[in-house]
Protein backbone atom coordinates (compact mmCIF):
# COMPACT_ATOMS: atom_id res chain seq x y z
CA UNK A 1 0.00 0.00 0.00
CA UNK A 2 2.54 2.41 1.28
CA UNK A 3 5.15 1.52 -1.99
CA UNK A 4 2.08 1.57 -4.43
CA UNK A 5 1.25 5.52 -2.67
CA UNK A 6 5.13 5.72 -3.34
CA UNK A 7 5.52 4.72 -6.44
CA UNK A 8 2.55 7.13 -7.31
CA UNK A 9 3.89 10.24 -6.24
CA UNK A 10 7.11 9.51 -7.47
CA UNK A 11 5.72 9.50 -11.00
CA UNK A 12 3.79 12.42 -9.81
CA UNK A 13 6.88 14.14 -8.58
CA UNK A 14 9.17 13.32 -11.77
CA UNK A 15 6.05 15.09 -13.94
CA UNK A 16 6.19 17.88 -11.73
CA UNK A 17 9.91 18.04 -11.96
CA UNK A 18 10.90 18.23 -15.37
CA UNK A 19 8.20 21.43 -15.22
CA UNK A 20 10.28 22.55 -12.71
CA UNK A 21 13.27 22.05 -14.14
CA UNK A 22 12.40 24.04 -17.41
CA UNK A 23 10.83 26.57 -14.58
CA UNK A 24 14.77 27.00 -13.22
CA UNK A 25 16.78 26.91 -16.74
CA UNK A 26 15.89 30.51 -17.50
CA UNK A 27 17.66 31.17 -13.82
CA UNK A 28 20.77 29.03 -14.77
CA UNK A 29 21.31 30.41 -17.97
CA UNK A 30 20.94 34.30 -17.20
CA UNK A 31 23.28 33.31 -13.78
CA UNK A 32 26.07 31.58 -16.41
CA UNK A 33 26.48 34.04 -18.74
CA UNK A 34 25.41 37.74 -16.72
CA UNK A 35 26.52 36.02 -13.38
CA UNK A 36 23.73 38.02 -11.92
CA UNK A 37 21.31 35.96 -9.71
CA UNK A 38 17.43 36.82 -10.56
CA UNK A 39 15.93 37.09 -7.46
CA UNK A 40 12.97 38.08 -8.98
CA UNK A 41 12.47 35.03 -11.11
CA UNK A 42 9.13 33.77 -9.20
CA UNK A 43 7.61 37.00 -10.73
CA UNK A 44 8.20 36.02 -14.30
CA UNK A 45 6.77 32.67 -14.05
CA UNK A 46 3.88 34.11 -12.40
CA UNK A 47 3.67 37.00 -15.52
CA UNK A 48 3.47 33.63 -17.38
CA UNK A 49 0.49 32.23 -15.57
CA UNK A 50 -1.09 35.17 -15.73
CA UNK A 51 -0.55 35.25 -19.57
CA UNK A 52 -1.93 31.43 -19.72
CA UNK A 53 -5.10 32.46 -17.58
CA UNK A 54 -6.12 35.81 -19.49
CA UNK A 55 -5.45 34.07 -22.84
CA UNK A 56 -7.85 30.96 -21.85
CA UNK A 57 -10.13 32.41 -20.13
CA UNK A 58 -11.17 35.75 -22.45
CA UNK A 59 -10.02 34.45 -25.75
CA UNK A 60 -10.06 30.68 -25.09
CA UNK A 61 -6.28 30.08 -26.60
CA UNK A 62 -5.39 26.74 -24.76
CA UNK A 63 -1.77 26.77 -23.02
CA UNK A 64 -0.28 24.81 -25.79
CA UNK A 65 -0.51 27.90 -28.40
CA UNK A 66 -0.20 30.22 -24.88
CA UNK A 67 3.53 28.62 -24.45
CA UNK A 68 4.84 30.89 -27.14
CA UNK A 69 3.29 33.42 -26.92
CA UNK A 70 4.42 33.55 -23.52
CA UNK A 71 8.05 32.96 -24.36
CA UNK A 72 7.81 36.07 -27.19
CA UNK A 73 5.96 38.10 -24.43
CA UNK A 74 9.19 37.01 -22.37
CA UNK A 75 11.79 38.18 -24.61
CA UNK A 76 10.52 41.24 -25.14
CA UNK A 77 9.94 41.83 -21.08
CA UNK A 78 14.07 40.45 -21.10
CA UNK A 79 15.28 43.08 -23.83
CA UNK A 80 13.01 45.78 -22.22
CA UNK A 81 14.56 45.01 -18.79
CA UNK A 82 18.10 44.49 -20.19
CA UNK A 83 18.41 47.32 -21.85
CA UNK A 84 16.68 49.93 -19.48
CA UNK A 85 18.40 48.46 -15.94
CA UNK A 86 20.73 45.68 -16.13
CA UNK A 87 23.43 46.77 -19.02
CA UNK A 88 24.56 48.88 -16.67
CA UNK A 89 24.69 47.30 -13.47
CA UNK A 90 26.76 44.43 -15.37
CA UNK A 91 30.01 45.79 -13.98
CA UNK A 92 28.41 47.07 -11.11
CA UNK A 93 28.85 45.00 -7.44
CA UNK A 94 26.72 42.17 -7.14
CA UNK A 95 23.81 44.25 -4.21
CA UNK A 96 23.48 46.58 -7.22
CA UNK A 97 21.95 43.36 -9.61
CA UNK A 98 20.75 41.74 -6.75
CA UNK A 99 18.60 44.78 -5.45
CA UNK A 100 17.76 45.50 -9.20
CA UNK A 101 16.06 42.04 -10.00
CA UNK A 102 14.19 42.17 -6.42
CA UNK A 103 12.90 45.48 -7.66
CA UNK A 104 12.03 44.56 -11.19
CA UNK A 105 9.99 41.27 -9.44
CA UNK A 106 8.16 43.42 -6.77
CA UNK A 107 6.93 45.91 -9.93
CA UNK A 108 5.82 43.27 -11.83
CA UNK A 109 3.78 41.72 -8.70
CA UNK A 110 2.44 45.00 -8.14
CA UNK A 111 1.47 46.00 -11.62
CA UNK A 112 -0.05 42.78 -12.29
CA UNK A 113 -2.01 43.13 -9.11
CA UNK A 114 -2.85 46.59 -9.89
CA UNK A 115 -4.36 45.05 -13.26
CA UNK A 116 -5.92 42.14 -12.47
CA UNK A 117 -6.14 42.07 -8.86
CA UNK A 118 -4.92 39.99 -5.90
CA UNK A 119 -7.58 37.13 -5.51
CA UNK A 120 -6.80 33.91 -6.63
CA UNK A 121 -7.92 31.94 -9.68
CA UNK A 122 -7.31 29.64 -11.78
CA UNK A 123 -8.49 27.75 -15.28
CA UNK A 124 -9.39 24.02 -16.08
CA UNK A 125 -8.38 22.79 -18.77
CA UNK A 126 -10.00 19.64 -19.49
CA UNK A 127 -8.44 17.56 -21.85
CA UNK A 128 -8.99 14.09 -20.12
CA UNK A 129 -6.40 11.81 -17.77
CA UNK A 130 -4.89 8.58 -18.02
CA UNK A 131 -5.32 6.13 -15.12
CA UNK A 132 -1.92 4.07 -14.69
CA UNK A 133 -4.00 1.90 -11.59
CA UNK A 134 -1.15 3.40 -8.91
CA UNK A 135 -1.93 6.90 -9.59
CA UNK A 136 -4.08 9.45 -12.23
CA UNK A 137 -2.64 11.63 -14.29
CA UNK A 138 -4.52 14.34 -16.12
CA UNK A 139 -3.52 14.67 -19.42
CA UNK A 140 -2.84 18.66 -18.90
CA UNK A 141 0.25 17.81 -16.60
CA UNK A 142 1.74 15.23 -19.19
CA UNK A 143 1.89 17.72 -21.72
CA UNK A 144 3.68 20.21 -19.67
CA UNK A 145 5.99 17.47 -18.81
CA UNK A 146 6.11 16.50 -22.16
CA UNK A 147 6.60 20.18 -23.48
CA UNK A 148 9.51 20.88 -19.95
CA UNK A 149 11.23 18.01 -21.78
CA UNK A 150 11.44 19.30 -25.38
CA UNK A 151 12.28 22.71 -24.69
CA UNK A 152 15.12 21.42 -22.49
CA UNK A 153 15.97 19.38 -25.49
CA UNK A 154 15.65 22.84 -28.15
CA UNK A 155 18.04 24.52 -25.68
CA UNK A 156 20.19 22.09 -25.37
CA UNK A 157 20.58 21.77 -29.48
CA UNK A 158 20.64 25.47 -29.65
CA UNK A 159 23.53 25.71 -26.62
CA UNK A 160 25.51 23.04 -28.41
CA UNK A 161 24.79 22.66 -32.45
CA UNK A 162 24.98 26.75 -33.27
CA UNK A 163 27.20 29.25 -33.49
CA UNK A 164 25.09 31.56 -31.56
CA UNK A 165 24.87 28.55 -28.44
CA UNK A 166 28.77 28.04 -29.01
CA UNK A 167 29.65 31.68 -28.63
CA UNK A 168 26.91 31.68 -25.21
CA UNK A 169 29.27 28.75 -23.88
CA UNK A 170 32.30 30.78 -24.79
CA UNK A 171 30.31 33.65 -22.63
CA UNK A 172 29.77 31.23 -19.80
CA UNK A 173 33.25 29.58 -19.48
CA UNK A 174 35.19 32.89 -19.70
CA UNK A 175 33.98 36.08 -21.14
CA UNK A 176 37.37 37.97 -22.12
CA UNK A 177 38.34 34.93 -23.99
CA UNK A 178 35.03 34.82 -25.80
CA UNK A 179 35.79 38.91 -26.09
CA UNK A 180 39.31 38.14 -27.79
CA UNK A 181 38.13 35.60 -30.19
CA UNK A 182 35.09 37.97 -31.67
CA UNK A 183 32.51 37.11 -29.78
CA UNK A 184 29.99 40.32 -29.34
CA UNK A 185 29.71 40.44 -25.60
CA UNK A 186 27.51 42.98 -25.15
CA UNK A 187 24.74 41.10 -27.64
CA UNK A 188 25.12 37.97 -25.57
CA UNK A 189 24.38 39.41 -22.38
CA UNK A 190 21.07 40.69 -23.72
CA UNK A 191 20.28 37.41 -25.63
CA UNK A 192 21.00 35.58 -22.79
CA UNK A 193 18.99 37.69 -19.99
CA UNK A 194 16.09 37.82 -23.01
CA UNK A 195 16.10 34.33 -23.64
CA UNK A 196 16.43 33.82 -20.06
CA UNK A 197 13.28 35.72 -19.24
CA UNK A 198 11.37 34.19 -22.02
CA UNK A 199 11.93 30.23 -20.86
CA UNK A 200 10.77 31.53 -17.18
CA UNK A 201 7.82 33.38 -18.57
CA UNK A 202 6.95 30.23 -20.33
CA UNK A 203 7.47 28.07 -17.47
CA UNK A 204 4.74 30.06 -15.65
CA UNK A 205 2.23 29.13 -18.89
CA UNK A 206 3.55 24.98 -18.00
CA UNK A 207 3.06 25.41 -14.14
CA UNK A 208 -0.76 26.39 -14.26
CA UNK A 209 -1.61 23.18 -15.14
CA UNK A 210 -0.40 21.87 -11.35
CA UNK A 211 -2.24 24.61 -9.84
CA UNK A 212 -6.05 24.74 -10.52
CA UNK A 213 -6.74 27.43 -8.32
CA UNK A 214 -3.17 28.94 -7.50
CA UNK A 215 -2.52 31.94 -9.78
CA UNK A 216 -2.28 35.13 -7.54
CA UNK A 217 -0.13 38.00 -8.34
CA UNK A 218 2.41 36.81 -5.13
CA UNK A 219 2.56 33.30 -6.22
CA UNK A 220 6.09 33.46 -7.18
CA UNK A 221 7.78 33.77 -4.53
CA UNK A 222 7.27 29.97 -3.74
CA UNK A 223 8.68 29.56 -6.87
CA UNK A 224 12.34 31.48 -6.54
CA UNK A 225 12.61 29.49 -3.28
CA UNK A 226 12.65 25.82 -5.37
CA UNK A 227 14.08 27.06 -8.18
CA UNK A 228 17.55 28.36 -6.53
CA UNK A 229 17.33 24.94 -4.64
CA UNK A 230 17.19 22.56 -7.99
CA UNK A 231 20.02 25.64 -9.83
CA UNK A 232 21.94 24.71 -6.68
CA UNK A 233 21.83 20.99 -7.39
CA UNK A 234 21.97 21.36 -11.22
CA UNK A 235 25.63 23.55 -10.54
CA UNK A 236 23.88 26.71 -11.03
CA UNK A 237 25.61 28.00 -14.09
CA UNK A 238 23.91 24.77 -16.53
CA UNK A 239 20.24 25.22 -17.66
CA UNK A 240 20.33 21.65 -18.67
CA UNK A 241 22.13 20.85 -15.62
CA UNK A 242 19.05 22.82 -13.70
CA UNK A 243 16.14 20.79 -16.26
CA UNK A 244 17.78 17.27 -14.33
CA UNK A 245 17.78 19.38 -10.96
CA UNK A 246 14.13 19.57 -11.42
CA UNK A 247 13.59 15.87 -12.19
CA UNK A 248 15.88 14.73 -8.83
CA UNK A 249 14.05 18.08 -6.92
CA UNK A 250 9.96 16.84 -8.44
CA UNK A 251 11.23 13.43 -7.00
CA UNK A 252 12.92 14.24 -3.44
CA UNK A 253 9.95 16.67 -3.04
CA UNK A 254 6.99 14.13 -3.40
CA UNK A 255 8.79 11.38 -1.92
CA UNK A 256 9.55 13.29 1.11
CA UNK A 257 6.03 14.86 1.35
CA UNK A 258 4.67 10.45 1.23
CA UNK A 259 6.92 9.80 3.79
CA UNK A 260 6.19 12.70 6.00
CA UNK A 261 2.34 11.45 5.41
CA UNK A 262 3.41 8.36 7.75
CA UNK A 263 4.32 10.64 10.72
CA UNK A 264 0.91 10.76 12.63
CA UNK A 265 0.29 14.38 13.78
CA UNK A 266 2.32 16.24 10.85
CA UNK A 267 1.16 18.45 7.88
CA UNK A 268 3.66 17.00 5.18
CA UNK A 269 3.13 19.86 3.17
CA UNK A 270 4.68 22.07 5.58
CA UNK A 271 7.40 19.83 6.23
CA UNK A 272 7.96 19.50 2.45
CA UNK A 273 8.95 23.67 2.23
CA UNK A 274 11.43 22.96 5.24
CA UNK A 275 13.39 20.08 3.31
CA UNK A 276 13.80 22.23 0.03
CA UNK A 277 15.42 24.68 2.64
CA UNK A 278 17.32 22.12 4.76
CA UNK A 279 18.11 20.28 0.88
CA UNK A 280 19.56 23.44 -0.24
CA UNK A 281 21.70 23.38 2.97
CA UNK A 282 22.99 20.50 2.88
CA UNK A 283 24.26 20.69 -0.78
CA UNK A 284 25.42 24.53 -0.24
CA UNK A 285 27.97 22.37 2.63
CA UNK A 286 29.01 19.11 0.54
CA UNK A 287 29.07 20.58 -2.69
CA UNK A 288 29.21 24.34 -3.01
CA UNK A 289 29.56 24.13 -6.93
CA UNK A 290 26.34 22.03 -6.73
CA UNK A 291 25.63 18.28 -7.52
CA UNK A 292 25.49 17.73 -11.24
CA UNK A 293 27.72 20.28 -11.90
CA UNK A 294 30.69 19.81 -14.62
CA UNK A 295 32.66 21.88 -13.78
CA UNK A 296 36.12 19.57 -13.04
CA UNK A 297 38.43 21.25 -10.94
CA UNK B 1 50.22 49.82 -38.91
CA UNK B 2 49.19 50.64 -35.04
CA UNK B 3 48.90 54.15 -34.12
CA UNK B 4 48.36 55.51 -30.50
CA UNK B 5 47.82 58.96 -29.91
CA UNK B 6 47.65 60.63 -26.30
CA UNK B 7 45.16 58.15 -25.14
CA UNK B 8 43.54 58.32 -21.72
CA UNK B 9 41.33 56.00 -19.55
CA UNK B 10 41.29 53.97 -16.32
CA UNK B 11 38.58 51.90 -13.85
CA UNK B 12 35.77 54.57 -12.34
CA UNK B 13 37.27 57.60 -11.60
CA UNK B 14 40.52 56.30 -11.00
CA UNK B 15 42.94 57.20 -14.66
CA UNK B 16 45.61 54.94 -15.18
CA UNK B 17 46.86 56.19 -19.06
CA UNK B 18 48.33 59.89 -19.10
CA UNK B 19 48.10 60.22 -22.65
CA UNK B 20 50.95 57.73 -24.07
CA UNK B 21 51.18 57.65 -27.53
CA UNK B 22 52.67 54.90 -29.26
CA UNK B 23 53.72 53.18 -33.07
CA UNK B 24 53.42 50.00 -34.41
CA UNK B 25 55.38 49.37 -37.70
CA UNK B 26 54.30 46.65 -39.91
CA UNK B 27 55.93 43.65 -39.69
CA UNK B 28 57.69 44.30 -36.67
CA UNK B 29 58.22 43.36 -32.84
CA UNK B 30 57.15 46.40 -30.58
CA UNK B 31 57.96 46.13 -27.09
CA UNK B 32 56.17 47.80 -24.40
CA UNK B 33 58.41 46.99 -20.94
CA UNK B 34 57.93 48.83 -17.78
CA UNK B 35 57.30 47.84 -13.93
CA UNK B 36 54.11 46.23 -12.94
CA UNK B 37 51.17 48.52 -12.66
CA UNK B 38 52.06 51.19 -14.22
CA UNK B 39 49.12 50.49 -17.22
CA UNK B 40 50.65 48.17 -19.99
CA UNK B 41 47.85 46.01 -19.78
CA UNK B 42 45.27 48.97 -19.52
CA UNK B 43 46.97 50.34 -23.02
CA UNK B 44 46.57 46.88 -24.71
CA UNK B 45 42.96 46.77 -23.29
CA UNK B 46 42.08 50.18 -24.53
CA UNK B 47 43.58 49.90 -27.99
CA UNK B 48 41.39 46.52 -27.95
CA UNK B 49 38.26 47.89 -26.71
CA UNK B 50 37.72 46.13 -23.95
CA UNK B 51 38.35 49.05 -21.70
CA UNK B 52 36.72 51.97 -23.05
CA UNK B 53 38.86 54.84 -24.07
CA UNK B 54 38.28 58.15 -22.33
CA UNK B 55 40.24 60.52 -24.73
CA UNK B 56 42.97 59.86 -27.49
CA UNK B 57 43.01 58.14 -30.83
CA UNK B 58 43.82 54.85 -31.93
CA UNK B 59 44.54 54.55 -35.44
CA UNK B 60 44.84 50.87 -37.50
CA UNK B 61 46.01 50.66 -40.79
CA UNK B 62 45.24 54.49 -41.07
CA UNK B 63 41.33 53.96 -39.94
CA UNK B 64 40.45 55.98 -36.96
CA UNK B 65 38.95 52.15 -34.54
CA UNK B 66 39.36 54.30 -31.52
CA UNK B 67 35.39 53.60 -30.84
CA UNK B 68 34.95 50.56 -32.96
CA UNK B 69 33.93 47.51 -30.98
CA UNK B 70 35.95 44.89 -29.73
CA UNK B 71 34.35 42.23 -32.61
CA UNK B 72 34.64 44.45 -35.22
CA UNK B 73 38.61 44.45 -34.42
CA UNK B 74 38.82 41.11 -33.97
CA UNK B 75 37.14 41.08 -37.67
CA UNK B 76 39.59 43.87 -38.90
CA UNK B 77 42.47 41.63 -38.25
CA UNK B 78 43.23 42.85 -34.76
CA UNK B 79 44.03 40.10 -31.89
CA UNK B 80 44.38 40.10 -28.07
CA UNK B 81 46.00 37.11 -26.09
CA UNK B 82 45.23 38.83 -22.82
CA UNK B 83 46.89 38.52 -19.54
CA UNK B 84 46.34 35.56 -17.32
CA UNK B 85 44.59 32.64 -19.91
CA UNK B 86 41.21 33.40 -20.47
CA UNK B 87 41.01 30.18 -21.91
CA UNK B 88 37.63 27.76 -21.66
CA UNK B 89 38.68 25.31 -19.33
CA UNK B 90 35.46 22.88 -19.96
CA UNK B 91 35.75 22.49 -24.05
CA UNK B 92 38.51 20.78 -25.44
CA UNK B 93 41.91 22.51 -27.05
CA UNK B 94 40.24 21.84 -30.29
CA UNK B 95 36.60 23.44 -29.59
CA UNK B 96 39.36 26.35 -27.96
CA UNK B 97 40.83 26.76 -31.11
CA UNK B 98 37.37 26.34 -33.39
CA UNK B 99 36.37 29.65 -31.22
CA UNK B 100 39.38 31.60 -32.39
CA UNK B 101 37.24 30.96 -35.98
CA UNK B 102 34.63 32.66 -34.77
CA UNK B 103 33.72 35.20 -37.10
CA UNK B 104 33.31 34.97 -41.11
CA UNK B 105 36.36 35.54 -41.84
CA UNK B 106 38.45 33.44 -39.61
CA UNK B 107 35.87 30.69 -40.37
CA UNK B 108 36.27 30.61 -44.26
CA UNK B 109 40.01 29.79 -43.34
CA UNK B 110 39.68 27.48 -40.13
CA UNK B 111 41.29 24.49 -41.90
CA UNK B 112 44.50 26.47 -42.86
CA UNK B 113 44.83 28.09 -40.04
CA UNK B 114 44.35 25.02 -38.28
CA UNK B 115 47.33 23.41 -40.24
CA UNK B 116 49.18 26.63 -39.48
CA UNK B 117 48.67 26.59 -35.78
CA UNK B 118 49.56 22.86 -35.66
CA UNK B 119 52.62 23.41 -37.46
CA UNK B 120 53.89 25.89 -35.02
CA UNK B 121 52.59 23.82 -31.58
CA UNK B 122 52.76 20.14 -32.82
CA UNK B 123 51.62 19.70 -29.29
CA UNK B 124 48.37 20.85 -29.51
CA UNK B 125 47.61 18.49 -32.67
CA UNK B 126 47.98 15.20 -30.17
CA UNK B 127 46.36 16.96 -27.66
CA UNK B 128 43.26 18.10 -29.61
CA UNK B 129 40.17 15.97 -27.64
CA UNK B 130 41.99 17.35 -24.03
CA UNK B 131 40.24 19.67 -21.71
CA UNK B 132 41.84 22.56 -21.89
CA UNK B 133 41.63 23.21 -18.43
CA UNK B 134 43.91 20.04 -17.52
CA UNK B 135 46.38 20.77 -19.42
CA UNK B 136 50.12 22.32 -18.43
CA UNK B 137 50.60 25.73 -17.42
CA UNK B 138 52.77 26.10 -20.54
CA UNK B 139 50.35 24.14 -22.83
CA UNK B 140 47.29 26.19 -21.80
CA UNK B 141 49.82 29.24 -22.79
CA UNK B 142 50.14 28.14 -26.32
CA UNK B 143 46.23 27.26 -26.79
CA UNK B 144 45.47 30.92 -25.86
CA UNK B 145 48.26 32.11 -28.67
CA UNK B 146 46.88 29.34 -31.14
CA UNK B 147 43.12 30.58 -30.30
CA UNK B 148 44.03 33.89 -31.18
CA UNK B 149 46.28 32.98 -34.47
CA UNK B 150 42.73 31.51 -35.55
CA UNK B 151 41.29 34.74 -35.57
CA UNK B 152 43.97 35.54 -38.92
CA UNK B 153 45.38 38.38 -37.22
CA UNK B 154 47.56 40.82 -39.06
CA UNK B 155 48.29 42.82 -35.55
CA UNK B 156 48.71 40.55 -32.33
CA UNK B 157 49.14 42.10 -29.36
CA UNK B 158 50.60 39.72 -26.25
CA UNK B 159 49.91 40.04 -22.58
CA UNK B 160 53.08 38.93 -20.62
CA UNK B 161 52.58 35.28 -22.91
CA UNK B 162 55.26 33.89 -20.50
CA UNK B 163 53.86 35.09 -17.43
CA UNK B 164 54.62 31.77 -14.66
CA UNK B 165 56.80 29.58 -17.47
CA UNK B 166 59.60 27.95 -16.30
CA UNK B 167 62.81 29.06 -18.38
CA UNK B 168 62.88 26.49 -21.07
CA UNK B 169 59.51 27.91 -22.10
CA UNK B 170 59.85 31.55 -21.59
CA UNK B 171 62.52 30.44 -24.60
CA UNK B 172 60.25 27.95 -26.54
CA UNK B 173 57.19 31.46 -26.15
CA UNK B 174 60.21 33.84 -27.33
CA UNK B 175 60.90 31.75 -30.42
CA UNK B 176 57.28 31.18 -31.49
CA UNK B 177 57.22 34.89 -31.37
CA UNK B 178 60.11 35.22 -33.46
CA UNK B 179 58.18 32.63 -36.00
CA UNK B 180 55.10 34.28 -36.23
CA UNK B 181 56.92 37.87 -37.25
CA UNK B 182 59.07 36.00 -39.83
CA UNK B 183 57.11 32.85 -40.80
CA UNK B 184 53.46 33.94 -40.91
CA UNK B 185 54.61 38.21 -41.48
CA UNK B 186 52.49 39.19 -38.38
CA UNK B 187 52.96 42.32 -36.29
CA UNK B 188 53.44 42.16 -32.76
CA UNK B 189 52.83 44.41 -29.90
CA UNK B 190 54.26 42.37 -26.49
CA UNK B 191 54.12 43.44 -23.48
CA UNK B 192 56.62 41.35 -21.31
CA UNK B 193 58.07 41.40 -17.90
CA UNK B 194 60.83 39.54 -19.12
CA UNK B 195 63.15 42.77 -20.10
CA UNK B 196 66.46 40.78 -21.45
CA UNK B 197 64.46 38.74 -23.63
CA UNK B 198 62.56 41.11 -24.60
CA UNK B 199 64.82 43.22 -25.91
CA UNK B 200 66.25 40.48 -27.64
CA UNK B 201 63.75 39.87 -29.44
CA UNK B 202 62.36 43.01 -30.40
CA UNK B 203 62.96 46.23 -33.09
CA UNK B 204 61.80 48.83 -30.88
CA UNK B 205 60.99 49.23 -27.50
CA UNK B 206 58.91 51.45 -25.15
CA UNK B 207 59.24 51.82 -21.58
CA UNK B 208 56.46 53.04 -19.60
CA UNK B 209 55.94 54.02 -15.98
CA UNK B 210 52.83 55.54 -14.51
CA UNK B 211 50.70 55.67 -17.17
CA UNK B 212 52.88 57.60 -19.68
CA UNK B 213 55.91 56.86 -21.98
CA UNK B 214 59.16 57.54 -20.32
CA UNK B 215 61.54 56.52 -23.55
CA UNK B 216 61.44 54.96 -26.55
CA UNK B 217 64.04 53.21 -29.20
CA UNK B 218 65.95 50.78 -30.86
CA UNK B 219 66.65 47.80 -28.07
CA UNK B 220 70.28 49.14 -28.44
CA UNK B 221 69.35 52.44 -27.41
CA UNK B 222 67.20 51.28 -24.65
CA UNK B 223 70.31 48.72 -23.57
CA UNK B 224 72.71 51.79 -23.90
CA UNK B 225 71.15 53.86 -21.34
CA UNK B 226 72.05 53.14 -18.22
CA UNK B 227 69.78 55.63 -16.43
CA UNK B 228 66.77 53.84 -18.64
CA UNK B 229 67.66 50.70 -17.21
CA UNK B 230 68.51 51.44 -13.97
CA UNK B 231 65.29 53.55 -13.36
CA UNK B 232 62.76 51.35 -14.98
CA UNK B 233 63.85 48.27 -16.21
CA UNK B 234 65.89 47.37 -12.95
CA UNK B 235 68.73 45.46 -15.60
N1 LIG C 1 39.95 45.97 -13.32
C1 LIG C 1 40.59 46.94 -12.62
N2 LIG C 1 39.90 47.72 -11.75
C2 LIG C 1 40.52 48.69 -11.06
N3 LIG C 1 41.82 48.97 -11.15
C3 LIG C 1 42.57 48.24 -11.98
C4 LIG C 1 41.99 47.17 -12.76
N4 LIG C 1 42.97 46.62 -13.50
C5 LIG C 1 44.09 47.28 -13.21
N5 LIG C 1 43.87 48.26 -12.30
C6 LIG C 1 44.85 49.21 -11.78
O1 LIG C 1 45.35 49.99 -12.83
C7 LIG C 1 46.74 50.17 -12.72
C8 LIG C 1 47.43 49.68 -13.98
O2 LIG C 1 47.20 48.27 -14.10
P1 LIG C 1 47.71 47.40 -15.32
O3 LIG C 1 47.12 46.05 -15.15
O4 LIG C 1 47.46 48.12 -16.57
O5 LIG C 1 49.26 47.36 -15.02
P2 LIG C 1 50.39 46.53 -15.77
O6 LIG C 1 51.41 47.52 -16.17
O7 LIG C 1 49.81 45.67 -16.79
O8 LIG C 1 50.97 45.66 -14.57
P3 LIG C 1 51.51 44.14 -14.58
O9 LIG C 1 52.88 44.18 -15.09
O10 LIG C 1 51.46 43.76 -13.15
O11 LIG C 1 50.59 43.34 -15.42
C9 LIG C 1 47.16 49.44 -11.46
O12 LIG C 1 47.26 50.39 -10.41
C10 LIG C 1 46.05 48.49 -11.20
O13 LIG C 1 45.90 48.27 -9.82
MG1 LIG D 1 49.56 43.66 -16.98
Amino acid sequence: MVVEQMAGNLIQGLVLGAVYGMATMGLSLIFGVLKVVNVGHGAFIMVGAFIALLLFNTLGINPVLAVPLAFLFGLGLGLLFYYSVMQRLIKAPELATLLATFSLGLLLQEVVKLLFGSEYRGYNWAVGKIDLGITVLPMSKLYACAGSALIAVLLYLWFNKTRAGSAMRSVVEDSEGARVCGVNVGAAYALSFSLGIGLTVASGVLLTMFIPVGINPYMGGHYTLKAFVIAVLGGLASPYGAFFGGLVFGLLENGSYTLFALIPGVEPFALTRFFSFLMLLIILLIRPTGLLSEKRT
Amino acid sequence: MLNVKRVESGYGSMQVLWQPSIQVKKGSITSLLGPNGVGKSTLLNTIFGSIEPWGGEVYYEEENVTRVPTHKKVEMGIALVPEGKHLFSNMTVYENLSMGAYLKRALAHKEESLELVYTLFPRLKERTQQLAGSMSGGEQQMVTIARALMTRPRLIMLDEPSQGLAPKLVREVFETIQKMKEEIGLTILLIEQNAEASLEAADFVYVMHEGIIKAQGTPDQIKGSAEIREAFLGI
